[in-house]
């Protein structure tokens, strides 16, 4: 869809949203008689030409929400940003967005965000100014410095998180002014990788992946989609290389090598279950049996020392299975192995990553599949450190030698177990700074904290990767209750007032002086090549070209063995990022809350996951709360019996258990860190988190829990149908016979026949179907919708996309336990075959269900009152303002799509949260009926764009739904179904196109699904 | 005796059927507003009225956006400081005199709205306007209303007596936002003789 | 002895009214219930109006303001106990007119001391499950939505939609059985104006409409509760008939059959006979009518309900058999769900007390036995409330996709609205039993033998 991308060559005094909030108010609610109060119109005082009251403005930007730095497209009305989107320009994740990325923008318009610079008293925070607090931090750093002073003096420490390269050097230069020292810790450490890159490769950065192009994928443990790296380039490789291409009928293969099934594990073909921690040794049992004797370089030896049979006693799976896949690995090239993510840090994780490198090298991997980066240092992905640092540097504090501390942009007081002693040491020290945009577990320990700018407000810029470059600029005025300061402008301020030039006034002025010289343009076209590159969100130019390098010899013993756990408890406790919250970050995101994970599809609360057979053994069951004991720590936690889990192991999600992060945070889950002892791998020095065994036990009590799950059992109903490989080009045929006994079928019920896999373009509008009071008298769009269950990953990115477009609001914990959860699309989880005792096929179906906008829609006929009926564009169209609600529609929707508005569930929304809200949609009252709507903002704004130019047709693509648009894997499309050019129509005439359900009760939906393609038979009768 | 019994109640339900069709049974009335009080009494038929003495300007040279966004856009304050810099004002210097106040204090003028349609319906401007509606069309004869402003009749009220609840002799013909007044509209048929716009219920309510 | 008694109380029980000798005996008996009521009675009326006062808390005072979310009902069940007690209301209504007007019909002669409270319980259950669709919706103050009125936007409601056949179905049957019910009152309300003084003899004057008992009054009055009757008849059938198609009109799997109208009529009738006697044992009893209802009466409706009861286990089997038998698993697992899954307890409690229990009443000495068919009866009704709510619920919370299945627990709000509507039935069947003759005098007559001059013929024992 073409949208004008506005750029802004300067700050951004001209724009402040709020004298406009009055034109069109925070979105719209649905209450009748709103009319006794006096509205006030308020206009700008001085007029933007950016901004035209009621039209959308678009922004380009990155995303700052994780180490990936996405691209990112900001939708702005009225100066007021309401949705973030991928930047289809951007060459990590080519439009895509995970759901973290959507739910920032909750952080922007957080409740929970400090007001003004707060200055600790006794045991309370002062808000003060920022002239007082800078004044403060100067003064404070000087008297620290000072030699003379022994009671409270000592260095400057800081200790970042995740920074982008300009921001990342200003640090550099400010502690370097200072003589201080900087430490950086993130929650989530690739450090091993790092580390293990450095030993085989010399190299600096991580290793990036060409998942695409892999035909044959291996995954030891690594949740490359939903944490990892950089999940949505990673998500979108996996779709490329796994999802059918309907022309060759040739397919990549995924095999996840693992004791538990993460989401990107429920995608894979074919699962080993090996024992936690023994990846290194499988890796290089497959290793050596496709090096043979002699082979795999410096490695030898090593290699001699692994045969696959060693490996497989070590994995506890069969030698045969290892030998094979090795066999494999080495014939279907290009292949790729992944190396064990941070879901799998255990003690000896640098070499289970080396080793997984080796196995790549033999393989003949490097260069084509995998690539490492030895020329220069890496992308701003190198910074993130492990445990190591943040250990000697609270050893540091704890002797004393630190005088002032500064926290930036990470978390340690709550993504440190409990047992590092960081809470402790920090506290000793003199004075505590943190920059933090609201309060979190180390802010709350602060003496001073300087508010710090959302990302969506302050300058910044990336490099993902070599060779490509994004500014992050300001798409908005900082939001104005909040008197925040960008960190950069603060610490030049600070630096300033101790008399140490950096250079420039504002970071703004730095951030320039850093890219004076990118892309080789010179000063005179600078300002032109600068606005290019907020025009476009990206510059991409030649990388400085590394070599295919050679592997290295260890310089150090590594031991490739499954490592030492602690503790003598008979479960191994598996502590993995969650796929909402990360390491914790995002856990006070109420969107991400009611996400439901989209393994466990539980939301809000942590529970621990446990193979069936080891709660019948022990007489535990789903929603029974536990006592998981390890010699660290304890907590109580109910239980959910999950088979994608070996039976000698138990997983714990982190993100949980806050204590100081917010309404929505504190109080929700447990930390699983606190079962975690704090210990370093060697020699990388990331935290463990594959460390210790744990006991389980009953505490008798239970409790329902918060899911959206009914049966994960499709009890042979055609809804979430696959198709063999083997079997695709005859699928056709097949369908013909099916066709002909529906036919019969349908002859004898009565009704009209429709064609059974009835993609072909000429079969719509389909044939019989009765398109609500309009007939066929209409020339118009029909609008339907194309998802690729080949593609789809279950991320979930759609439905916090969905739920942000929409004003969908969350209900809270309670009321989704009593299964009133609003979102408008529902990725449904069904088992085939899951087997946690063998290495074999693993068959998990993916489903995301939203309204299917039915032909036959059973929902039209029974309201009472037309509130729900067809329009003359095929969408089944809910008008919210005419519904009485009497949840007819929802009883008589067979696939249970609607949701219902049981309380005024906005008015729970706290000021400025709702300023999210998108002022295109209504916001629904209590008491009335929702559901998905196609977006029909969308279309309508399309219309409207249109009907500006000569009245000409909505082209094809000018409509994308939220859920299209975000979709990381590309397994939506929508558009008019009736034009035989729009991609939808195409992607529909598969071979692969069923719709869910209808063969059963003929509703002729408008949503058409492309079966999963699957190696194996297809045992389901639900064909 | 029986007949008085019949023809009273036949009058009875004849009077409630009137009453519910005129006043278009929705709970959504119009504005209730009585004498509404502008921070600024500001006076349209001098802006643009066609008369002696009157401005004769383009609704859009201040409601800038009518004709390419949904919203039809309240002039900037700057916009109109950009001619009363130079125009005193005859008749009223003292109201004026309060734009240059607002301009310098960077303030906006808190014009109290009178023509609000409610929020689960979407009016969008350039579409009537590019249809070739005139503004007076929705708006009544708004170029002849001075700074006395317009009162509305709103509620049932305004849609009980008369199509006009303006008090102003050309006040707007604005009936707040009882739909049957858009359906009407929309049901008028074109030179082809369909009816001009559509009414999908989905195209205003999403 | 025991024996003896036996067959006496048979021999009196081919008899319609044999304790009866006097015509105005009736006079004197029936509108003796009508003079000032004793404490008991304020007492119930106190009672029935607490319940009430909970009743419009929870109703109006919780759920309207603060949100339908009060209940229990979520996303796969939207129906729930609301549903299942209109559902009861409406067939506990039937019985009245099924007694009054087809009974009437068919000459049954034993239907005279009963059919006035059968009718008054009939409107008075009408005006209780009336309520229940408001309850039920989710915005109170749109409801009227479903009324068709003309209005300027052209909007009608959805003639296709079964709920807008119930407000016509609803409303219907309100009215003309509130009309029946009056119109057979008058003879009697005059009878009780003749007696009464001050206040109650104004009351009685106005609603009497002037009625004499003259001879051409009598015979249009005749005329008029012929026709009444021979209109209400279809309705005992088409009202329910309707109601059922709420569910049969659904492609919900447990709702979407065939069979419904009919099993739901017999369901109604079933209930509604129940509810008769459930009401009638304690009013013959505190007014001393034994005269009046006697074991004739009790007998024969006690048939009635073993009928009923045997075409809805009829039913009951049918619906399952037919689940197994058309091979859709859907179906199966719907119905096998409702004898073995979560609601399990719900059928069981519905197929003993509807299915099993009145197998008693094959057994004469059941049938004679007061106590036994009071109690009986009130297993009926309880067993009635829980058909629908396995039919509600049970379907709802396991339908075609399995990933959204639920399961639904009523709240607090939800039962006090479930009580305060009996408390709201009680609270008019006791303000009948004292303004309105509870027993209609002028038919009662008709059956009874014409006085005879010689006194010693008249009493023959």
């Amino acid at each position: 869809m073409s949208r004008d991308l506005a750029e802004r060559d300067d700050g951004i005094k001209r724009r402040d949203f709020l004298r406009v909030v009055g034109v069109t108010g925070a979105g719209a609610t649905l209450t009748g008689c709103s009319t006794s109060e006096v509205e006030k119109l308020l206009p700008y005082v001085v007029a933007d030409e950016e901004i035209t009251p009621g039209v959308a403005t678009w922004y380009t930007t990155v995303c700052g929400g994780c180490a990936a730095e996405c691209g990112m497209w900001v939708r702005t009305r009225e100066g007021r940003a309401v949705k973030v989107e991928g930047n289809p320009d951007h060459p990590v994740s080519e439009g895509g967005l995970c759901s973290r990325g959507h739910a920032t923008l909750q952080h922007l318009y957080h409740p929970d965000r400090f007001h003004g610079p707060m200055i600790r008293e006794g045991e309370v925070f002062r808000q003060g100014t920022w002239d007082e607090a800078e004044q403060l931090l100067a003064a404070r750093i000087t008297r620290a410095r000072n030699p003379q002073n022994t009671t409270d003096g000592g260095r400057v420490m800081f200790i970042g998180g995740h920074m982008g390269p300009s921001m990342s050097r200003l640090v550099d230069e400010f502690v370097a002014a200072l003589e201080g020292t900087r430490v950086d810790h993130d929650a989530i450490s690739d450090a091993p990788l790092l580390e293990a890159a450095r030993i085989a490769y010399g190299s600096n950065s991580l290793p990036r992946y060409d998942i695409g192009a892999a035909r044959l994928l291996l995954s030891f443990g690594y949740d490359f989609v939903e944490s990892g790296a950089s999940p949505v380039e990673h998500g979108k490789g996996l779709s490329r290389m796994s999802a059918v291409n309907d022309e060759t009928h040739t397919k990549g293969t995924f095999v996840f090598l693992g004791p538990r099934l993460s989401v990107t594990g429920l995608n894979a073909d074919e699962w080993v279950p090996i024992r936690p921690g023994s990846e290194g040794a499988v890796a290089l049992g497959m290793a050596s049996a496709i090096a043979g004797p002699g082979g795999g370089g410096p490695y030898a030896n090593l290699l001699q020392a692994y045969s696959p049979a060693i490996a497989a006693e070590a994995a506890d799976v069969g030698v045969e299975a290892i030998e094979e896949l090795a066999r494999r690995f080495a014939s279907e090239s290009p292949s790729l192995a992944l190396g064990p993510g941070s879901g799998a840090h255990h003690r000896n994780a640098t070499a289970a990553n080396l080793a997984v490198m080796i196995l790549n090298d033999v393989a003949g991997n490097v260069g084509t599949t995998v690539h490492y980066d030895t020329a220069g240092a890496g992308g701003a992905a190198g910074a993130s450190n492990g445990y190591a640092a943040i250990d000697q540097a609270t050893t540091a504090m704890a002797s004393g030698d630190v005088g002032v501390a500064i926290v930036h942009g990470t978390n340690p007081a709550y993504s440190l177990p409990a047992a590092s002693g960081f809470r402790e040491a920090f506290e000793q020290v003199p004075f505590k700074v943190a920059f933090a945009s609201a309060m979190d577990e180390t802010s709350a320990l602060a003496d001073l904290i300087l508010p710090d700018r959302h990302f969506l407000e302050s300058w910044g810029d990336s490099a993902p990767r070599p060779g490509v470059m994004a500014i992050q600029q300001p798409v908005m005025e900082a939001v104005p209750m909040f008197d925040s300061k960008q960190a950069g402008d603060a610490l030049l301020a600070v630096s300033s007032r101790l008399g140490n030039d950096l250079g420039a006034a504002t970071f703004y002025e730095y951030l320039q002086t850093q890219h004076r010289d990118f892309a080789g343009t010179t000063g005179s076209d600078f300002d032109e090549a600068w606005r290019q590159a907020l025009r476009n969100g990206v510059v991409e130019f030649a990388a400085p070209a590394s070599p295919t390098p050679q592997l290295r010899a260890p310089q150090t013993a590594l031991t490739f063995n499954p490592p030492v756990l602690d503790g003598s408890g008979d479960l191994t406790l598996l502590v993995h990022p969650s796929a909402r919250f990360g390491g914790g970050e995002f856990s006070n995101s109420p969107w991400l809350q009611e996400l439901p994970d989209p393994v466990s599809k539980i939301t809000w609360h942590s529970w621990l996951e446990m193979n069936p057979h080891t709660g019948e053994e022990r007489g535990i069951r789903t929603g029974d709360i536990v006592t998981v004991e390890s010699p660290h720590g304890s907590l109580d936690v109910p239980v959910w019996l999950y088979p994608g889990i070996r039976e000698d192991a138990v997983a714990l999600a982190m993100g949980g258990g806050h204590t100081a992060m917010g309404r929505y945070a504190d109080g929700s889950g447990v930390n699983a860190l606190d079962l975690l002892p704090a210990v370093a791998e060697q020699p990388s020095g990331a935290l463990v988190t594959l460390a210790t065994t744990v006991t389980v036990t009953n505490t008798g009590t239970g409790r329902r829990l918060a899911t959206i799950e009914g049966s994960s059992d499709q009890h042979d109903r055609p809804i979430a149908p696959a198709v063999q490989l083997a079997l695709l080009g005859e699928a056709a045929e097949e369908a013909e016979e099916e066709h002909g006994e529906l036919m019969e079928l349908q002859g004898v019920g009565g009704f009209v026949p429709v064609p059974a896999e009835g993609g072909a373009p000429g079969a719509f509008p389909l044939e019989g179907a009765r398109h609500g009071e309009y007939a066929d008298a209409h020339e118009g769009p029909r609008w339907a919708m194309a998802i690729d269950l080949d593609k789809c990953t279950g991320c979930s990115a759609c439905v916090t996309a969905c739920q942000a477009e929409n004003n969908v609001p969350w209900v809270g914990e309670d009321q989704v336990v009593m299964g009133r959860d609003m979102n408008w699309i529902r990725i449904e989880r069904y088992y085939e075959h899951v087997d946690a005792t063998q290495a074999g096929d693993l068959d998990v179906r993916f489903l995301p269900m939203l309204c299917q906008h039915c032909g036959n829609a059973p929902c039209e006929p029974v309201c009472p009152v037309f509130a729900t009926y067809h329009t003359p564009e095929g969408v089944n169209a809910q008008i919210y303002n005419r519904c009485v609600g009497t949840r007819y529609c929802a009883n008589n929707c067979p696939y249970k799509v609607r949701v219902f508005n049981w309380y005024r569930y906005t008015d729970a929304v706290p000021e400025p949260l709702n300023w999210q809200w998108n002022p295109d949609v209504t916001v629904r009252d209590n008491g009335v009926m929702e559901k998905c709507s196609f977006c029909m903002q969308r279309i309508r704004d399309a219309e409207n764009r249109a009907a500006l130019e000569e009245g000409r047709p909505v082209r094809d693509g000018e409509v994308v739904p939220a859920c299209e648009q975000s979709c990381p894997a590309e397994a939506i499309v929508f558009g008019n179904i009736r034009d035989p050019n729009a991609r939808v129509t195409q992607v529909v005439a598969s071979e692969r196109t069923y719709r869910v359900l209808d063969e059963l009760i003929n509703t002729q939906p408008a949503v058409n699904y492309l079966k999963k393609v699957t190696f194996h038979e297809v045992v389901s009768e639900a064909h | 005796m029986n007949k008085n019994w019949l023809i009273g109640s036949l009058a009875t339900v004849l009077a409630l059927a009137g009453l519910a069709f005129v006043q278009g049974g929705g709970a959504e009335g119009g504005e209730a507003e009585a004498a509404v009080v502008q921070p600024i009494a500001f006076p349209h038929n001098l802006h643009a009225g066609s008369g002696e003495e009157q401005a004769n300007m383009n609704c859009q040279f201040c409601h800038f956006s009518a004709e390419r966004s949904v919203d039809a856009g309240i002039p900037p304050v700057s916009s109109c400081w950009g001619c009363h810099q130079v125009v005193q004002g005859r008749n009223n210097p003292g109201e004026v005199a309060k734009i240059q106040g607002y301009m310098e204090r960077g303030e906006s003028i808190p014009w109290v709205r009178l023509y609000k349609i409610s929020d689960h319906a979407h009016f969008p401007h350039m579409r009537h306007i590019n249809a070739g509606l005139e503004c007076q069309q929705c708006h009544g004869e708004i170029q002849e209303v001075g700074a006395e402003g317009i009162q509305t009749r709103g509620g049932l009220a305004g849609a009980l007596f008369g199509t006009d609840p303006g008090v102003h002799e050309n006040g707007p013909v604005w009936r707040g936002d009882a739909m049957g007044w858009c359906i009407d509209c929309h049901r008028q048929p074109n030179e082809a003789g369909q009816q001009q716009a559509s009414t999908d219920c989905a195209v205003c309510h999403y | 002895m025991a024996n003896g008694v036996t067959k006496d109380a048979t021999a009196r029980g081919a008899m319609t009214h044999p304790d009866l000798h006097r015509l105005d005996d009736v006079n004197r008996d029936v509108l003796k219930m009508m003079g000032p009521p004793g404490k008991g009675w304020w007492a119930l009326l106190g009672l029935a109006a607490t319940g009430i006062g909970v009743f419009l808390v929870a109703w109006l005072g919780v759920q309207v303001p603060v949100g339908i979310g009060v209940s229990g009902l979520n996303g796969p069940v939207g129906w729930g106990v609301y549903i299942t007690t209109f559902v009861f209301w409406v067939g506990i209504a039937h019985s009245g007119t099924l007694i009054s007007a087809i009974l009437f019909l068919f000459r049954a002669p034993w239907r005279q001391s009963i059919y006035r409270a059968a009718e008054a319980m009939t409107v008075f259950a009408v005006m209780t499950a009336g309520l229940f669709p408001l309850i039920h919706v989710g915005r109170l103050w749109h409801a009227y939505w479903l009324v068709p009125y003309p209005n300027a936007r052209f909007l009608w409601p959805n003639f296709k939609s079964p709920l807008i056949w119930d407000v016509f179905a609803v409303t219907t049957y309100f009215t003309v059985s509130a009309t029946f019910f009056f119109l057979g009152c008058i003879p009697d309300i005059a009878a009780a104006r003749d007696r009464a003084t001050g206040l109650r003899k104004k009351f009685y004057q106005v609603i009497a409409l002037g009625w004499q008992g003259s001879d051409s009054q009598w015979h249009h009055f005749g005329k008029a509760y012929i026709f009444l009757a021979a209109l209400a008849t279809p309705l005992v059938l088409s009202v329910h008939s309707v109601v059922s198609w709420d569910f049969a009109m659904s492609i919900v799997p447990g709702w979407h059959t065939t069979i419904f109208a009919p099993y739901f009529v017999a369901g109604a009738i079933y209930s509604g006979v129940a509810m008769v006697i459930t009401l009638v044992v304690p009013m013959r009893k505190i007014f001393g009518l034994e005269a009046y209802l006697t074991t004739k009466h009790f007998d024969a409706m006690a048939k009635l309900c073993l009928l009923t009861s045997m075409i809805v286990l009829y039913a009951y089997l049918s619906e399952f058999f037919l689940a197994w038998y058309s091979g859709e698993e859907v179906e199966r697992t719907a119905f096998w769900n409702r004898l073995f899954g979560n609601y399990w307890w719900a059928t069981w409690i519905m197929l003993v007390c509807n299915g099993m229990v009145p197998v008693m009443l094959w057994f004469k000495r059941v049938r004679h036995s007061i106590p036994a068919l009071f109690v009986i009866s009130i297993f009926v009704n309880i067993g009635m409330w829980f058909e629908r709510y396995v039919i509600v619920v049970t379907s709802l919370h396991h339908e075609y996709e399995p990933f959204a299945w639920g399961m639904y627990r009523p709240s607090v709000v939800e039962m006090c609205i479930l009580l305060g509507s009996f408390c709201w039935f009680g609270f008019w069947f006791l303000l009948f039993t004292r303004l309105l003759p509870p027993i209609a005098i002028q038919e009662l007559k008709e059956v009874m033998p014409p006085p005879m001059r010689n006194k010693a013929s008249g009493a023959h024992s």
